[in-house]
């Protein structure tokens, strides 16, 4: 029963799926296919970067030199494209089995069969692994298949491992996103709650680079465990960040799926 | 052998709102029991408790000896529901819908198909794209397509046109045949009259009255007329139950309580020209009950339309 419901949850979100995995191909493959430009002009382009404050360059994640391919990444793709996607799709799969399907009435009809509520929501948190793995893998595979053919030179290891921690990253939102969708039970509520708090912690990341004082706002976002540029350059395992984010996304599923059994279903 | 459904004082309470205030009812195994009441009233309310999707503020409801909020896959494992509106994922067709639900139920892929040409409804077509009507199809075709010991069915018959709503009663009749339990919501009392052994009545959510649909209109007065050959005696219809409301002689209006055989064998010795005997229908006996006039009840001849009672009918 649970393969059942976890194809039917692959099966109803292979257009958002594959909407978002286009969006991410296409942008990582034009950036990628720019990165030799950017390799031969850097010179140029960082005096033309020192124009612009220490805080706007560090809300783009612009924290070194441009050449460098996990600089680079971070700032088109990282900090940038994949906290949008990784948010709308978290989002979107994380409230649709609890809140929207409550909503709508879909989930009266599943859970009035044998199929336990456990099950319900653990398929539908194995469909969330799964797509959100895909698209980080799409993330990272079209910068990597671009990169490759314009001679780039990236590192597929080291791509790859950080195609792991931006998975991760879409992991949380979606935990989170989980908990707070079968807490609530309303898809506006839970998902304008996670996107408000994904807002704070990118301010909270940002603030924290460019004002000393207030550097421990950073221990509170998201944004900061999620970094991959010192992974791409040096190939540095932030292993706390790793942590952080699985603790994270496996609590909040694991506290989904706890509370998801006792509560009141109303339509 | 425990009831099909038992309900003990059940309750809910939606914060200060009221859901439903100490329910009791038994559904016996292989009965058709109607849950008769206005959008409004609890109906819904109740069934979701019945399915484990809410739980009680009070009370117990057991499902064939089964606690449906604790046990809720073995309870699920014995019925079928069909909800008042479901929401259907409208990019899936009907057969993937069906194929869908029936193997979480344990059912063999297609064991819709005979059903839905029953039903006249073409499977192939994406849910978001049926009427209302045909939506409804999908929802009668599911709860009917298992073998499931108890039916539970929340306005079951909602858009459906008088000819689905022909074979839908006779789906009823069929799952009774083979000695499966029905309990059905509605607020369409014809329905409720044609399928229902009987029937709950439920208002601002507590049951007012349970009673077979006979006994329930079997019970109150009926109206009768008579046109007569030559007048009767003085005192001819002194009988028990049996009220003169008007006489001219010929024309004579009575109302009858309970039996009306007495009346009958009175009007053997009479010159009986004519005889219009009205009874009340479900109808007439629901409004009574929710304006709250049960007793001196007025009949009528004919057997109600098929309308709907909205919320704005109670008091």
């Amino acid at each position: 029963m649970t393969a059942l419901s976890f194809r039917l949850e692959l099966r109803r979100s292979r257009i958002l799926a594959v909407g978002l995995a286009v969006v991410v191909l296409v942008y990582g493959g034009l950036i990628a296919a720019l990165y030799p430009i950017l390799l031969a002009n850097t010179a140029q382009i960082e005096d033309y970067m020192k124009l612009f404050p220490k805080g706007f360059m560090a809300a783009f994640g612009i924290t070194g030199s441009l050449a460098d391919p996990g600089i680079f990444f971070t700032t088109y793709i990282g900090s940038f494209l994949w906290p949008i996607v990784a948010a709308i799709g978290a989002i979107v799969l994380a409230t649709r089995p609890t809140a929207s399907d409550a909503e709508r009435g879909w989930a009266d009809l599943p859970l009035a069969t044998p199929l336990t509520r456990g099950r319900y929501l653990g398929a539908a948190i194995l469909g969330q692994v799964v797509v959100l793995a895909a698209l980080a893998l799409a993330t990272v595979g079209g910068v990597l298949a671009v990169g490759t053919l314009v001679g780039a030179g990236f590192d597929v290891a080291r791509f790859t491992a950080a195609g792991v921690v931006l998975w991760l990253f879409a992991c949380a939102i979606a935990g989170m996103t989980s908990l707070l969708a079968v807490i609530t039970l309303s898809r506006s509520v839970a998902a304008g709650v996670a996107a408000g708090v994904l807002i704070a912690m990118y301010l909270f990341n940002i603030v924290a680079q460019v004002q000393p004082d207030f550097a421990w706002l950073g221990d509170l976002s998201a944004f900061r465990y999620a970094g991959v540029g010192a992974l791409i350059d040096r190939g540095t395992v932030d292993w706390v960040g790793i942590g952080v984010l699985a603790i994270v996304a496996v609590a909040g599923w694991t506290a989904s799926l706890v509370l998801f059994r006792r509560r009141d279903l109303l339509p | 052998m425990p009831e099909a459904i038992e309900l003990r004082s059940l309750t809910r309470w939606y914060g200060k709102r009221r859901g439903v205030i100490d329910l009791e009812a038994d559904v016996h195994e292989g009965e058709v029991f109607g849950f008769l009441g206005p959008n409004g009233a609890g109906k819904t309310t109740t069934i979701r408790m019945l399915l484990g999707l809410i739980r009680p503020s009070g009370g117990s409801a057991r499902i064939l000896g089964l606690d449906p909020w604790t046990q809720a896959p073995a309870v699920h494992r014995r019925l079928a529901h069909l909800g008042s509106d479901p929401g259907y994922l409208g990019d899936l067709d009907a057969a993937s819908l069906l194929d869908h639900l029936g193997a979480l139920r344990g059912l063999q892929k297609g064991a819709w198909r005979s059903l839905a040409e029953r039903l006249d409804l073409d499977p192939r077509v994406p849910l978001k794209k049926l009427s209302r009507g045909n939506r409804q199809k999908v929802g009668v075709v599911s709860v009917f397509m298992g073998r499931e010991p108890l039916l539970v069915m929340d306005e079951p018959s909602t858009g459906l046109d008088p000819l689905m709503q022909r074979e839908f009663l006779a789906l009823v009749a069929e799952a009774r045949a083979d000695g499966r339990t029905v309990f059905l919501s509605s607020h369409n009392l014809p329905e409720v009259e044609r399928a229902c052994d009987r029937v709950a009545i439920i208002r601002e959510g507590r049951i007012v009255k349970i009673a077979t649909v006979a006994a329930l209109v079997g019970d109150h007065t009926r109206s009768v007329n008579l046109v007569l050959g030559r007048p009767a005696a003085e005192g001819a219809f002194a009988l028990p139950g049996v009220t003169v409301l008007s006489s001219t002689g010929q024309d004579v209006h009575v109302m009858v309580r309970g039996d009306i055989n007495p009346l009958l064998r009175c009007l053997g010795d009479l010159d009986v020209r004519d005889i219009a005997i009205s009874t009340p229908d479900v109808e007439d006996l629901f409004f009574r009950y929710y304006e709250g006039t049960v007793a001196g009840s007025e009949g009528r001849v004919v057997a109600t339309g098929g309308t709907g009672i909205h919320a704005e009918a109670a008091p």
